[in-house]
């Protein structure tokens, strides 16, 4: 394959490549690369960090707590989510499994979900971290019983004689079906089935015989005494799932635009057998993955476009609630979705706020926030006052590994640096523009990459 | 559609047809002489539990539906024979006293939707339960008669799709501040001087390009024409106060915005909602409350409509959590000088005639709400921006 499709292929798998990086596999075929991807993806591990102080309360210890006690061991909880959230970017950064990486993204913004309980989030995190490139319906059986899901979407509430349909709804509206493909009807019978999920303190599904509805229920017209599991075999069986699920991942690896066939040759490929792997593999080796009009034409997501510029310098924050500032300047926060449909993507990252901090943020992360203009032959530093200004105001504090970044980039010329870092072709007028500049270090020039717009798109 | 309404009508599309759209800016210098009207919509996301807002205290079917979360006096504040504001209104009570505020019951659409996402883009496209749209309504309203991104604000960190247009969308942001700041940047400010005058595509780079040069002349545009930024008025500390706050400051700074969109989230009670619910009523109340005194004090009061909404009221029956689950119709309130009907505009509607699903059936479409306030209020034609043709109210 060319550099170019290389290119094309790591950022949509995962985070963009480094000069040494692409050089190692420039030349292999499309084969040998994907190969290669999915084989490191197989070696997955949970994230763990010490959580032992929660690990060391049951739920005996909690009720006995007074109130001040409670509050603050939900505090620390909550304060444990966000270091998660920061040592999942760290993650992130650093695996090289880079396919199982962004298959987790692709998935936390599936199975939306949101919790304050630092054990409960973590196990639900590990869940989609081990079943990302799984198999779908065990996946979705295993995510109905997780603590925190149970929690989010009100299965705690879904009682025998009362049932809440808030569960039910969004797995068929959001998880497996979408709008259009069942009833209202097969939304409040679909709850009884779930009636009874419940978990136990640290997390585990317990299932409560006594709440669960056994009656027959009515879904898709048909009836029988079904559980949560049958409804979730029901669903699967329906290949709107397939459909549905294939154009979302079309929509998040290929194009913001769905195309029909495609999505219909990879439905033909997931369904019935509701294999992740399998059909992403298709993806990376369709022709038409590598076609012109997808490649750089997608707006990274706030934490693409992060963990990218993580990732050309070996960024790591010292204060791990910078990362976190960060993404909630960017829009998005990771553990922390705007609401059970996720990030919308594409176009709606952008606006005139999100626009002018993703333009900055490489030079406030690797340089203070200047972004080097003298033009070639220009002396003056006209612009001296306009950043000491800003330096006043250091947004984060950053460690930078500039020894590696420097054997990665020097050798390189400034149009060879352009192809590395950039996937679109650059708008003629900025071109022209970024050509006049003076190129002072390969430092300086990495920044006025990184700070256009075109370093946007992958 | 009455016959001075139709004049009103016929005689400014026919004026504007002969007009070149460079003198129609002409226009705009004209209204901000006579009063330059602006609309603050406030969204409660979530799901309001508008019959634990707006009480009907004498209902039978209210107590017995919700034997755990129906208020019985003291706890609320009655205003009519059979309604009552939740006791933490008290703030809003004033304002209703002062006949500025208007109460719309059962207000909803055929077919409601129940998931907060489709409900709320329902509400912020206008659009009909079965048909998706990409824009919001203020959007559409940019595209037809917008220029500049600061024509609708949101105080947030991001865009919601109400403000979203195809070709203009409105901006977003939390503090104008350190928005100013950013744009100023030199590089930045090159790379959009060398592609201010070129063709720009509505792909996405395309798209990025025109958002970066409209975001650095709106971020000029707002840091010099906002004057006004410490109002003498102590605003409560929350979410809300900030961002109205802001709206206000902007407001009597005179700037050429006409829609500003605040929020306020967490309405979703699914459980235990008593502490919860009231709480958030307070700081709604007081909130509103503050920013209408400022506005008075600065004279723009007048000029301002302040329209709240939420996606969906909840079940009427409370459920097993002492909580609601999702509803449908429910309460809009619309605050401000020039109300045609202050009080409430129409009684509730039946406890004992529910849809199939237990919810109250509604009786006024929010488009309606919609309509009125673009052709009453921000004196443009609704239809090509809702698509569709609905009744005018008479509140303002």
């Amino acid at each position: 394959m060319t550099d170019k499709h290389i290119q094309h292929l790591y950022w949509r798998a995962g985070f963009g490549l480094l000069p040494k990086q692409l050089a190692r596999l420039s030349g292999k075929s499309r084969k040998e690369l994907v190969d290669e991807l999915f084989y490191n993806a197989q070696h997955t591990s949970p994230l763990t960090f010490d959580t032992s102080y929660f690990e060391n309360i049951t739920r005996e210890k909690y009720l006995k707590m007074n109130v001040k006690e409670k509050r603050l061991f939900r505090e620390k909880s909550a304060v444990k989510v966000r270091e998660l959230n920061s040592a999942w970017v760290e993650r992130m950064v650093n695996n090289p499994c880079v396919l199982q990486e962004k298959m987790l993204l692709f998935w936390a913004n599936h199975f939306v979900c949101q919790d304050t309980n630092i054990l409960h989030v973590q196990k639900y995190h590990n869940t989609l971290r081990e079943n990302a490139l799984g198999n779908f319906g065990d996946f979705v059986k295993a995510i109905s019983k997780e603590a925190s899901m149970i929690k989010y979407l009100d299965l705690k509430q879904n009682k025998k004689d009362k049932p809440n349909e808030n569960f039910s709804r969004e797995l068929m509206e959001l998880f497996t079906l979408g709008v259009g493909n069942y009833t209202e009807d097969d939304v409040k019978e679909a709850a009884k089935a779930f009636t009874g999920y419940s978990f136990e303190f640290q997390g585990n599904f317990q299932f409560n015989e006594k709440q669960h509805n056994a009656d027959f229920k009515f879904i898709f017209n048909k009836s029988g005494r079904y559980d949560g599991d049958m409804v979730i075999d029901m669903i699967l069986e329906k290949k709107q799932c397939a459909q549905f699920i294939c154009k979302k991942l079309y929509r998040y690896f290929v194009n913001d635009v769905p195309n029909k066939t495609h999505i219909e040759e990879m439905t033909a490929v997931f369904y019935p057998d509701y294999n992740i792997e399998t059909v992403m593999r298709f993806i990376f080796m369709s022709d038409w993955f590598y076609d012109e009009k997808h490649i750089g034409t997608k707006i990274k997501s706030p934490i693409e476009l992060l963990v990218g510029i993580q990732k050309v310098t070996s960024l790591a924050f010292q204060n791990w609630q910078d990362v976190i500032y960060l993404q909630r300047m960017l829009g998005q926060i990771l553990l922390h979705p705007p609401n059970v449909a996720g990030w919308e993507g594409g176009q709606s990252w952008i606006n005139s706020n999100t626009i002018l901090m993703r333009l900055k943020l490489a030079s406030l992360l690797l340089n203070d926030g200047v972004i080097s203009v003298k033009e070639e032959g220009d002396f003056s530093d006209a612009f001296q006052n306009y950043y000491r200004r800003i330096a006043k105001n250091k947004l984060t504090n950053t460690e930078i590994n500039w020894k590696r970044f420097n054997s990665e980039y020097k050798n390189l010329t400034f149009s060879e640096m352009k192809k590395v870092l950039i996937v679109p072709p650059l708008r003629e007028q900025t071109n022209d523009y970024i050509n006049k500049l003076q190129k002072i270090s390969i430092k300086d020039q990495c920044i006025q990459l990184m700070s256009l717009p075109e370093y946007q798109m992958c | 559609m009455d016959r001075r309404h139709f004049l009103k009508n016929t005689t400014l599309a026919s004026s504007l047809f002969f007009i070149p759209s460079f003198i129609r800016a002409f226009e705009d210098t004209l209204s901000s002489n006579l009063g330059y009207k602006r609309l603050v919509i406030i969204q409660l996301s979530g799901g309001n539990d508008g019959l634990n807002t707006i009480i009907p205290f004498q209902n039978d079917i209210y107590y017995r539906s919700r034997p755990k979360l129906a208020l019985k006096r003291p706890d609320l504040i009655p205003i009519t024979d059979d309604l009552a504001f939740h006791g933490a209104l008290k703030p809003l009570k004033r304002l209703y006293d002062q006949g500025l505020l208007s109460i719309i019951n059962n207000v909803g659409y055929p077919n409601p939707n129940r998931s907060h996402f489709r409900a709320t883009d329902i509400w912020q496209t206008a659009s009909p339960s079965n048909t998706y749209y990409k824009n919001g309504w203020i959007g559409r309203f940019l595209d037809q008669h917008g220029n500049e991104p600061y024509n609708a604000i949101e105080l947030n960190e991001s865009l919601s799709l109400a403000l979203q247009g195809k070709k203009l969308s409105g901006m977003a942001f939390e503090n104008p501040n350190t928005f100013y700041q950013l744009s100023q940047d030199p590089f930045i400010k090159q790379v959009t001087k060398q592609n201010e005058d070129t063709h720009l595509s509505e792909h996405n780079l395309g798209y990025l390009y025109k958002t970066m040069i409209a975001a650095e002349s709106s971020a000029k545009y707002i840091h010099e024409k906002n004057t006004i930024k410490n109002s003498s008025i102590d605003y409560p500390k929350n979410g809300l106060a900030y961002q109205l706050k802001t709206t206000a400051s902007f407001i009597n700074s005179r700037l050429k915005t006409k829609v500003f969109y605040a929020s306020l989230d967490g309405f979703d009670t699914h459980v235990n909602q008593v502490n919860t619910h009231s709480k958030l009523l307070k700081t709604y109340a007081e909130t509103v409350e503050v920013f209408v005194n400022d506005l008075k004090a600065h004279g723009t009061f007048d000029d301002t409509l302040i329209l709240t909404f939420s996606e969906f009221g909840r079940r009427v029956k409370q459920n097993s959590g002492n909580g609601t689950d999702h509803g449908t119709a429910n309460n809009v309130f619309v605050i401000g000088n020039k109300l045609k009907k202050p009080g409430v505009y129409n009684p509730l509607a039946s406890l004992s005639d529910l849809d199939d699903q237990g919810d109250i059936k509604f009786e006024i479409d929010f488009r309606a709400i919609y309509a009125t306030v673009l052709n009453t209020w921000l004196d443009v034609d609704a239809e090509p921006i809702l698509n569709n043709r609905f009744n005018h109210l008479d509140f303002i």
